[in-house]
């Protein structure tokens, strides 16, 4: 599919980290396969998980890449950034109260549900193109019956988009008990 | 040499969530709750739609042409984002737009160096605005200095803020819970480190309107909280942006101008977290009619907001 191909730039990529070297050359394989440029590389001793072995892939396409790897069933850590400080996506987020509906913020994302009924009413936010896509899918769903962004979307906003949606759900089901 | 037809336009690039759709280049019309280019029905929703529409309902406001959209369809896997960015780094420079809006592409650094390369050789070189994925793309790539106007929310204030970033999802965990108060010293910082264009527009509570690190304006009425929560109201400040420097303002003035009425607009909407994009669209002539004139400090399209090359239309009136 010749997804996220940069060849120029080191900027914004990430490791996936393994914990077993059969599971890093299975996840290559199978990347390479649906499109994706990867290559091996060997983490650094901070990262290891007890393998020397971790393929370096593009950040900006990190949901995609984790649904490939999940529905491969290949038992991938976690991916990491290469170049920032921080080594994962935000996991903090905000929460906005409007009265009768709550929005929720992830990172660069953010969802607003009706408290009574869960409904979605809007998602803003984002830069990617699959926001819009993800927008429309999402709208008028109900928050804990919803999609979820990272096995629709490809990108970092996806996966922030599904950070988001995931503390909604948490928040609507503490509501109600 | 004969200039290019479309020499002189408004151009906004970026994507839209319809797989399959085909790289488009187009006039932009407004019909109804739809845009259409070059005859093709977009749903008017968050994204490029959403700005797109926005400055053609300024534009035709103002009487001058309508926007050029340069669209494919990309639901995040990159097709229509490659395919945008390949034509505009090959035709660019036949084209020679006088504005040119990136807007929601996948963030990749290459051809986005490639894109500039393209500006840089346009005579004369086009205005030059990104907001969303183009302006990741942009700071990921150290070009944002290449660039006229940016339109950050808050959020992607820190992201420009910080010096490692490469997209919003991994800005330092304290820059994003930096709240609004602390926007000055993110843009003090973004410029401190070259991550800024030369004018920036930062959305949020309050609209901070800076220039080569100076706060020039802040705009903070009508105040519309729930405003946030709707998905494009961002992107229609971009669209406003776009359109008032095609008209001929200064990119300060556009962003000024675009942050007042899109708050007005806004309130005219009377919005909840439910309210649609479009809501909100339709409401700019209004907030125009009521409010452009004060806002610009002149009341007529000829003595001050001026036309591009060629664009003015016949008939009507600001």
């Amino acid at each position: 599919m010749g997804l996220f191909k940069d060849k120029s730039s080191s900027r914004g990529r990430g490791l996936t980290l393994f914990k077993e070297v059969k599971e890093a050359l299975k996840a290559e394989k199978i990347l390479k396969v649906s499109g994706y440029e990867v290559k091996l590389a060997a983490p650094p001793p901070s990262l290891r998980k007890g393998c020397d072995l971790a393929i370096e892939v593009d950040l900006m396409g990190q949901a995609g890449v984790e649904r490939v790897l999940r529905q491969n069933g290949v038992e991938f850590d976690r991916i990491v950034s290469i170049d920032t400080e921080e080594l994962e996506p935000l996991r903090v987020v905000k929460v906005t109260d409007f009265g009768d509906s709550m929005m929720v913020r992830a990172g660069n994302m953010k969802v607003a549900f009706e408290k009574a009924t869960g409904i979605i009413l809007n998602v803003s936010g984002g830069g990617c193109p699959d926001v819009p896509y993800l927008h429309l899918e999402l709208l008028n769903k109900k928050i804990t019956e919803a999609p979820r962004p990272c096995e629709l979307g490809f990108t970092l906003c996806a996966l922030m988009l599904d950070r988001a949606l995931d503390e909604g759900v948490r928040i609507y089901e503490e509501a109600r008990g | 040499m004969k200039p290019h037809p479309l020499a002189g336009a408004l151009l906004i690039a970026g994507t839209v969530p319809i797989k399959d759709f085909p790289l488009l280049l187009g006039k932009a019309e407004r019909e109804g709750d739809f845009l259409l280019v070059d005859g093709q029905r977009i749903p008017c929703t968050q994204g490029t739609a959403a700005m797109v529409t926005a400055a053609v309902a300024a534009l035709d406001y103002l009487n001058l042409d309508p926007p050029m959209a340069l669209l494919a369809g990309d639901v995040g896997e990159g097709r229509g984002s490659r395919a945008i960015y390949d034509f505009l780094s090959r035709e660019l420079r036949e084209f020679s737009p006088k504005v040119l809006s990136l807007h929601y592409l996948l963030p990749i650094i290459t051809p986005m160096k490639k894109v500039i390369s393209a500006v840089q050789g346009c005579n004369p070189r086009p205005v030059l605005i990104a907001d969303a994925g183009s302006m990741y793309a942009a700071k990921a790539a150290g070009l944002a200095t290449e660039f006229d106007v940016f339109t950050p929310d808050a959020g992607e204030m820190a992201f420009l803020a910080d010096s490692e970033a490469t997209h919003p999802a991994y800005i330092k965990r304290y820059l994003f819970e930096a709240d609004s108060k602390e926007v000055p010293r993110l843009i003090g910082q973004a410029y401190g480190c070259g991550n800024a264009a030369q004018t920036l527009l930062v959305k949020g509570v309050v609209d901070y309107i800076a220039r080569n690190g100076e706060i020039l304006e802040t705009v903070r009425e009508p105040d519309v909280p729930q405003m946030e929560a709707i998905g494009g109201t961002g992107d229609t400040i971009t669209g406003l942006v776009s359109a008032f420097l095609q008209a001929g303002l200064e990119p300060h003035e556009a962003a000024i101008i675009a942050a007042k009425a899109n708050r007005m607009a806004g309130k005219y909407a009377n919005p909840t977290p439910a309210t649609r994009i479009t809501e909100i669209i339709a409401r700019f002539p209004e907030a125009f009619k009521d409010h452009l004139c004060e806002w610009s400090g002149v009341c007529t399209v000829e003595s001050r907001l001026r036309p591009a090359t060629g664009g003015a239309r016949q008939g009507g009136e600001a």
